[in-house]
């Protein structure tokens, strides 16, 4: 962990940290296992204690000494340009700025005198001189720091009056759709050009011009929505002043109070404080001391959270006998009795095993438990799967073969102590983007980069950050890639032997070792197949392997593979051979998708495990949840969502409850998904919207945003952080509630009175999450599982002696090409992935201003496969696989090679799933969503499914609007 | 063959075969292949594939089939 200087053990001033106040200039971090110099000063007449390194501002702060400060705050290097902040040291001559002085044994400082204070009023006069005098109509009034600061120094009038040369004419910009910049408002405090270099890193900003001239400029004197400004709100966050200010706060005002919560979107898990007038939501506002986010935030979390009360929410229950007719809206207890009168027909019909359900990646891990207990026990099989089994399922078997965890071993912070990273497979400045920050951050640093990605990523290349290799493989060649580079590592002999002899198993590597070794492993040999050149691949092992710390992150790129699981694997055997395990600035980190997709795998979403991974077929594993829930558990695995769908085509399965989570447009092959959901003859959809997938439904049961209500999510550090209610729930129950209700329908008990007692039985049943509970996740804000008597305060780096499974095991990774390979009827290859503004099926962030950001999918080709065709960009083209056909609009760019074409799946009318096939992961049935064999053409109208997808839609539509009126 | 589902049990035994198969004794990967199915696959699931195995399995890998007969 960080070791942060801890005032209670080494000064005699005894006071805690407060992580509501700006200390004014970042704390001084010390590498584990140095002991800070520790400096001892006067400030005011107030002895303190300090690491070296501390400036005199953050020392004055320590005391609860104040200093103004306009260009000055604690998440940015100090800068020292407004002068405000001067302070006297006894012995030198002139003032000095606080914020740039460190601090120096037996200094003795004032901060506060006689000349000090006119000098900080002459300032301010400056700054006021040159500012409109609006403050009483100014969207900042009372959360101005130009207005407090100008109150702290005294200033009662300007004597240069307001009639000289100013800015105060200046134009606004408006063209963000969540921000609005008032440059006749800045101070040129240059704190958003800092923040959007050091938090950030795009560096987006600059301040154009010199002396008077000088003005705060998006990109190239650009506006903000056509600059390369990411919209993170870092700059936002960062403004002393009203000139970089929320949309939001203009229209509403400053809200009254805040609400400190855990963001909905990805895997990261940001902790925000959701700043509150009432029950209305006015702006999100990254939390300074959230674990996963250290005060920064992405567009998504930071802006996009308008969705919860979009006009489109549906907040009372429907039901319908068949999905050709119209819904009605019906009392909660009517649609619940419904579903359950329903599901037990079935049940009687076709047996027990006819219906299952799958829970929610984006729900709490609460509502998550209880989804899963319900099957388990209402259901009476073992039918319950969830999203991670189309994302992250092969990184649960992985790391679970091999390190005997299913989840990733350090957390964000990790990165920051990384020398070289691999990046494969994930897109972190799109899909993680908060981390991304941080990743570039250690990058600027010096850390050296390895992409691993068929596509150039912007982490490849962007301001002050390039690649040392882009390994830009073919689509389906990761195990070959991975195999290759451990090939070289071996053949090197660069592998850690100590830690492979006091680690690993013996028996298990010699077994590895012997097959890597083959020639066919070779990069020589490999390199055609790769499509990567074998030097560069020998050039990126030994980076790695030579690194001090090397660290892997990966994502869907990764898992999303016929041999996912294998891929993973080989990772954890990368990771193993050269030492790169246990300890901080190293391991193996999936990127998680979606907010809670670890927490769902946690809490036995799998249809083979009982939360916390534990098989269900060890009769220890079940006894405590049989004595708890007071029924028998089947000791057999249960159907995953793929085998649902086989078996509802074939007639098998014939009932589905289905939270928060839109598979008609989410999983693969949409045409075979569509099949299966028209098979059922009772689907239970529980969402905010009417999705996709309830458009098949026959009950719709109206879900509740994270903003209103209780419970927690667990982010891909294995973080669980609290959500807290904001407001009700529109439609009157929480998720967690309307399970309960159905589960009582069903004739299976649950009455919990608030998702901590939900809590208490997962702590009291699973061994990692024995030490969690709500007061202790309110004393720590966030623990990492494992969390139990023996680590109380959780598991921030896991596997530090030795292995959760013991000895490390080495698993052989045969690479395997796909069955998916291009040929002459389908020459190219289609990869998909995500854009940062949108997330996931985009029914969150399409109802919301993000949208303009992305209006639709587009098709990336490369100019040589487009010239070849006929096609320039903007051209309608149809894609065409052996499982469907779309069109979309093409994009052409050399971001992709030759003969790899690549879209995103934001937006339900394109059908991206259409065209992808249900090749599956030969361990977990994840789908192979990363490699379809395509062709594409110049069309001039939409698809067949397109066209039917839109009528379908509209017959569904009027059948909403009948239930309404 | 009409029956996808099957069909598709089919192509995913034989996946797990070609990724189980170390080139060890058949005995050795049909076992990983077996316990892999034991521990992944529902109940009708292996019942079916099991059936089709002691029909013949004629699209089954030669370990595939070994690894399904073991079911019990």
């Amino acid at each position: 962990m960080l070791q942060y200087y801890d005032p209670i053990k080494s000064s005699h001033i005894v006071r805690s940290h407060d992580p509501t106040k700006d200390y004014g200039t970042p704390a001084v971090i010390t590498e584990t296992g140095y002991a800070p110099k520790l400096l001892s000063l006067s400030i005011d007449g107030q002895a303190i204690t300090l690491p070296e390194g501390t400036s005199l501002m953050r020392a004055a702060a320590e005391v609860d000494v104040n200093i103004p400060r306009l260009c000055a705050t604690d998440s940015l290097k100090a800068f020292g340009s407004c002068r405000i902040c001067l302070v006297q040291i006894k012995g030198r001559k002139g003032f000095v700025a606080s914020c740039t002085t460190p601090i120096e044994e037996g200094m003795v400082v004032r901060t506060q005198s006689e000349d000090i204070a006119k000098l900080r009023r002459n300032i301010m006069e400056l700054y006021i001189s040159d500012h409109p005098l609006d403050c009483l109509t100014c969207a900042a009034n009372g959360d101005c720091q130009l207005q407090d600061t100008a109150g702290e120094v005294g200033l009662r009038s300007v004597r240069y009056g307001y009639s000289g040369e100013n800015h105060l004419e200046m134009e606004k910009d408006t063209s963000h759709a969540y921000f609005t910049f008032d440059p006749s408002k800045c101070i040129v405090c240059s704190r958003c050009v800092r923040a959007c270099e050091e938090v950030q890193g795009t560096f987006a900003l600059t301040i154009d011009g010199r002396g008077f001239e000088s003005k705060v400029s998006a990109s190239q004197d650009e506006d903000f929505s056509s600059s390369e400004c990411v919209s993170c709100g870092a700059c936002v966050q960062a403004c002393p002043t009203a000139t970089l200010i929320e949309n939001s706060i203009i229209d509403n005002g400053i809200p009254e109070h805040s609400v400190l919560t855990t963001c909905a979107y990805c895997g990261v898990g940001c902790a925000f404080n959701a700043q509150v007038r009432g029950d209305q939501v006015i702006r999100m506002v990254p939390h300074k001391n959230g674990k996963a986010n250290r005060g920064h935030s992405c567009i998504k979390g930071r802006f996009a959270f308008g969705y919860a009360t979009h006009k489109e929410r549906i907040t009372t229950p429907m039901i319908r006998n068949n999905i050709e007719e119209p819904w009605r809206q019906v009392e909660w207890n009517e649609a619940v009795e419904f579903a359950a009168l329903k599901i037990r027909q079935i049940q009687d019909k076709y047996g027990k095993d006819s219906v299952g359900g799958i829970t929610s990646s984006r729900c709490t891990n609460e509502e998550t438990y209880l989804v899963q207990k319900l099957i388990r026990a209402a259901f009476g099989n073992n039918n319950v799967d969830t999203c991670a089994r189309v994302c992250h399922s092969p990184t649960g078997y992985g790391l679970k073969t091999t390190l005997g965890e299913s989840a990733g071993t350090q957390t964000f912070d990790s990165i920051q102590k990384a020398d070289v990273i691999i990046v494969m497979g994930a897109n972190p400045t799109d899909a993680h983007p908060v981390f991304a920050s941080r990743m570039k951050k250690r990058l600027r640093e010096g850390a050296k980069l390895i992409v691993i990605d068929p596509r150039r990523i912007d982490l490849v290349k962007s301001p002050h950050v390039k690649s040392e290799h882009h390994l830009a493989l073919m689509p389906g060649t990761n195990v070959a890639l991975l195999n290759a580079l451990s090939h070289v590592i071996v053949r090197d002999g660069l592998e850690d032997k100590n830690f492979i002899d006091s680690r690993c198993e013996k028996e298990s590597f010699l077994q590895w070792k012997r097959i890597i070794g083959e020639n066919k492993n070779s990069p020589e040999a490999l390199e055609e197949a790769i499509g990567v050149p074998a030097k560069n691949i020998i050039a990126a092992a030994h980076l790695y392997a030579k690194a001090r710390n090397g660290a892997i992150y990966y994502g869907l790129g990764v898992t999303e593979h016929s041999q996912g699981s294998t891929a993973v694997m080989a990772i954890a055997n990368l990771a193993m051979l050269t030492g790169n395990l246990g300890r901080e600035g190293v391991g193996v980190n999936p990127l998680r998708g979606q907010n809670n997709v670890q927490g769902a795998c946690d809490m036995g979403s799998f249809p083979h495990e009982l939360p916390g991974y534990r098989h269900v077929s060890i009769d220890e594993v079940r006894e405590p949840f049989e004595k708890l829930w007071g029924v028998k558990i089947r000791p057999e695995p249960g159907l995953r969502i793929p085998n649902m769908f086989d078996s509802a085509i074939e007639g098998g399965f014939k009932g589905l409850y289905c939270q928060g989570e839109d598979i008609a447009q989410s999983d693969p092959n949409t045409q075979h998904v569509e099949e299966a959901l028209r098979s059922l003859e009772c689907l239970i959809v529980q969402d905010i919207f009417l999705n996709e997938t309830a458009k098949f439904a026959h009950v719709f049961l109206p879900g509740a945003s994270f903003l209103e209500k209780d419970g927690t999510f667990t982010n891909a550090e294995r973080r669980i952080s609290p959500v807290r209610r904001v407001m009700s729930p529109l439609s009157g129950k929480a998720d967690w509630q309307a399970t309960m209700a159905l589960s009582n329908a069903l004739g299976f008990d649950m009455n919990y009175r608030h998702p901590s007692e939900i809590m208490e039985e997962i702590a009291k049943l699973t061994p990692t999450f024995s030490g969690v509970s709500y007061e202790r996740l309110d004393e720590e804000g966030s623990l990492q599982w494992p969390c139990d008597s023996e680590a109380p305060y959780g598991t921030p780096t896991m596997h530090i002696d030795e292995f959760v499974r013991g000895k490390g095991f080495f698993a052989v990774t045969e690479y395997v090409a796909t069955d998916e390979k291009i040929g002459k009827r389908f020459p190219l290859l289609l990869t998909t992935g995500r854009t940062l503004s949108q997330y996931n099926v985009g029914a969150q962030t399409r109802r919301t201003e993000n949208l303009q950001f992305h209006t639709e999918d587009v098709l990336e080709l490369h100019p040589y496969d487009a010239e070849n065709r006929g096609i320039v960009g903007g051209d309608m083209v149809q894609i065409t696989s052996r499982s469907g056909q779309i069109s979309l609009r093409a994009k052409l760019t050399d971001r992709v090679q030759p003969s790899v074409v690549y879209t995103t799946f934001h937006h339900p009318g394109t059908g991206a799933n259409v065209i992808t096939t249900d090749n599956s992961d030969w361990a977990t049935n994840c789908p192979e969503y990363k490699v379809t064999a395509v062709e594409v053409r110049k069309i001039k109208s939409n698809s067949a499914w397109q066209s039917q997808y839109e009528a379908f839609t509209k017959r569904q539509e009027f059948f909403l609007q009948e239930a309404k009126t | 063959m009409t029956d996808r589902e099957l069909a598709h049990l089919i192509k995913m035994a034989n996946q797990i075969t070609i990724n189980l198969a170390y080139g060890d004794s058949l005995e050795q990967s049909a076992g990983r292949v077996s316990d892999h199915i034991v521990r992944f696959w529902a109940t009708p699931m292996k019942n079916k594939i099991k059936s089709y195995a002691q029909d013949g399995g004629q699209e089954l890998h030669v370990i595939t089939k070994a690894a399904v007969l073991r079911l019990s």
